[in-house]
């Protein structure tokens, strides 16, 4: 602060900037904190919607998380003759049976789906397998909605039975145990807008708290980034077998040296012809 | 069935455990006859909580005479905005098929969509609690709701706007929600809370006289409006409120004087007797 007049503090650019720097870096470190832990949760999820799968005799189940940074559905895990097709794909959070199981909480579920031409249809065409029946269940527990449970096509019925809604609803709830357990501050713009709070003692800067949340998450997202690879591999590392973290460790190690060593190299080779 | 599948709210309406549900009523004269017959819903207004109601839905009969959509302020800090919806659209086609169930049992109620699920998810409790409290303030004797909420934040909201229903006459019809913990307004004393049941009948509704869901009605394999001017078959909570939202309709079109606990009370009274 250089300003030592009377009223209120007024900020000087380069704080604005270092503050915004600093915010950026703790969005950033909290989505890697997240890919890291949700990768530990994704063999759990994996093993949910296998189960869901061999006992509903389903066609598909899979489970999206919601990504509260983008205010997406996103599918994570799938499992199921029909049901590889969605992993990756994202929805709005209001949109389709999905998206409606997850804003209101409420478990449904649906039969003859294609008699609707519009619902579901490009989204399930965009999977390469246009359902006849779904069982939808919100992934919920007392502090909230995670995502959805679905499960797709029992062979041996037409439609889903009240039973098979409970039934849903258990494995939702596995799901939903496995998520809590595994995750840190899983979402970097609440933890943002917390850290913004109380630095600001709930007076909201100039431009507002969701202007500076979303300038420091703005590259958080950037799929291009060669970081997110790497965050993405570290997280299918931890989820390997215990005995073979170690041999993974040196393996790592050696690259790492590797690494440094081949910097090294090119770093002395571009100073060496200055001097 | 374990304990860890409780709560499972439909159980005391499934199967055997229905004849458990026998239970003497002490009002000995009241018969449907009584209760709704010859009404159509008529001069009652009916609230539809949901994600939008269609207008031109075959299934609503042109029986929508308004819609509005609550949406988040443009500054967090604000309350929620309501805004005419007139295009009358329903993103998901859930607030349609509750209109349409709505509207098969009560053909001269109005309806009212009150659209609270929109593009942005945050802070939805306070759109929901938002869109309940522009309804109470606008008139509505039955609102029928599918959705609640978890957070113990909004538990003090959402106790003081079922409160407010109460004293405005207006009567709470909520479909309950299948998870473990509280769920607002849902589970509140003052609320209709509903279940379903699995027989293939629109006109069957059970009293369960241990809450906290009092209420079985139709919620398997429902045919049910859907968006776009469709039809489908669906299962689950929310497709079994709706219909006893549109019996306390007909209730209160032909007894324009009970109260909401009174609605209550004669819907125990002319619920189905299993083993009937």
């Amino acid at each position: 602060m250089t300003d030592a007049g009377t009223g209120p503090r007024r900020r000087t650019p380069a704080f604005d900037r270092d503050a915004r720097a600093a915010l950026a870096a703790v969005g950033r470190r909290a989505e890697i904190a997240r890919r890291l832990e949700l990768g530990g949760a994704e063999a759990v999820l994996r093993s949910v919607v296998e189960a869901a799968v061999a006992l509903f005799e389903a066609e598909a189940a899979s489970i999206a998380l919601y990504e509260p940074a983008r205010n997406l559905l996103v599918f994570r895990v799938a499992a199921g003759e029909q049901g590889q097709g969605v992993v990756g794909l994202e929805i709005a959070p209001d949109r389709g049976l999905v998206g409606y199981v997850f804003s209101s909480g409420q478990a449904l579920a649906i039969a003859d789906v294609q008699a609707d031409p519009r619902f579901g249809r490009n989204f399930a065409e965009q999977t390469q397998y246009v359902p006849r029946s779904i069982v939808a269940v919100p992934l919920l527990d007392e502090r909230g909605t995670l995502g959805v449970l679905e499960v797709l096509d029992k062979r041996s019925e037409a439609s889903f039975s009240l039973r098979d809604i409970e039934l849903a609803g258990v494995f939702a709830r596995q799901a939903t145990v496995a998520i809590r357990a595994s995750r840190v501050e899983r979402d970097a713009a609440t933890l943002l807008r917390s850290v913004i709070g109380a630095l600001t003692g709930g007076e909201a800067p100039d431009g507002g708290v969701e202007a500076l949340v979303t300038a420091a998450l703005a590259d958080v997202d950037d799929p291009d980034d060669p970081l997110w690879p790497l965050v993405e591999q570290i997280a299918a590392l931890r989820r390997v077998a215990p005995e073979q973290r170690e041999l993974l460790g040196s393996l790592l190690d050696v690259l790492v040296r590797q690494a440094e060593r081949g910097r090294g190299r090119r770093a002395g080779r571009l100073r060496a012809p200055g001097g | 069935m374990t304990d860890q599948l409780l709560p499972a709210w439909s159980e005391p309406f499934v199967g055997a455990r229905r004849d458990a549900l026998r239970h003497l009523p002490p009002f000995g004269a009241l018969d449907r006859g009584w209760a709704i017959g010859g009404s159509d819903g008529s001069g009652v207004t009916v609230a539809i909580i949901d994600s939008g109601v269609e207008r031109d839905h075959p299934a609503v009969g042109g029986k929508l005479v308004r819609s509005v959509k609550v949406e988040l302020a443009a500054n967090p800090d604000d309350d929620p905005v309501v805004l005419d919806d007139d295009d009358a659209l329903d993103v998901v086609g859930h607030g349609t098929a509750c209109a349409g169930i709505i509207h098969a049992i009560a053909p001269g109620a109005d309806l009212v969509s009150v659209r609270v699920l929109g593009p942005d998810n945050r802070g939805k409790g306070i759109v929901f609690a938002a869109g309940l409290d522009w309804a109470i303030e606008h008139g509505a004797g039955v609102m029928n709701l599918s959705l609640s909420s978890k957070s113990d934040a909004l538990f003090g909201l959402f106790h003081d706007l079922a409160d407010r229903a109460y004293f405005a006459n207006a009567l709470l019809v909520c479909a309950a929600n299948n998870v473990p913990g509280n769920s607002y307004p849902s589970l509140f004393a003052s609320v209709v809370s509903v279940a379903a049941h699995d027989l293939p009948d629109p006109a069957a509704w059970f009293y369960n006289p241990r809450p906290p869901v009092e209420f079985g009605a139709h919620g398997l394999d429902v045919d049910v409006a859907w968006r776009s001017g469709s039809r489908m078959t669906a299962t689950g909570n929310s497709f079994a409120a709706p219909h006893i939202a549109g019996y306390a309709a007909l209730i209160r079109a032909k007894h324009p004087e009970v109260t909401p606990f009174e609605v209550k009370a004669i819907l125990a009274a002319t619920a189905t007797r299993p083993l009937a």
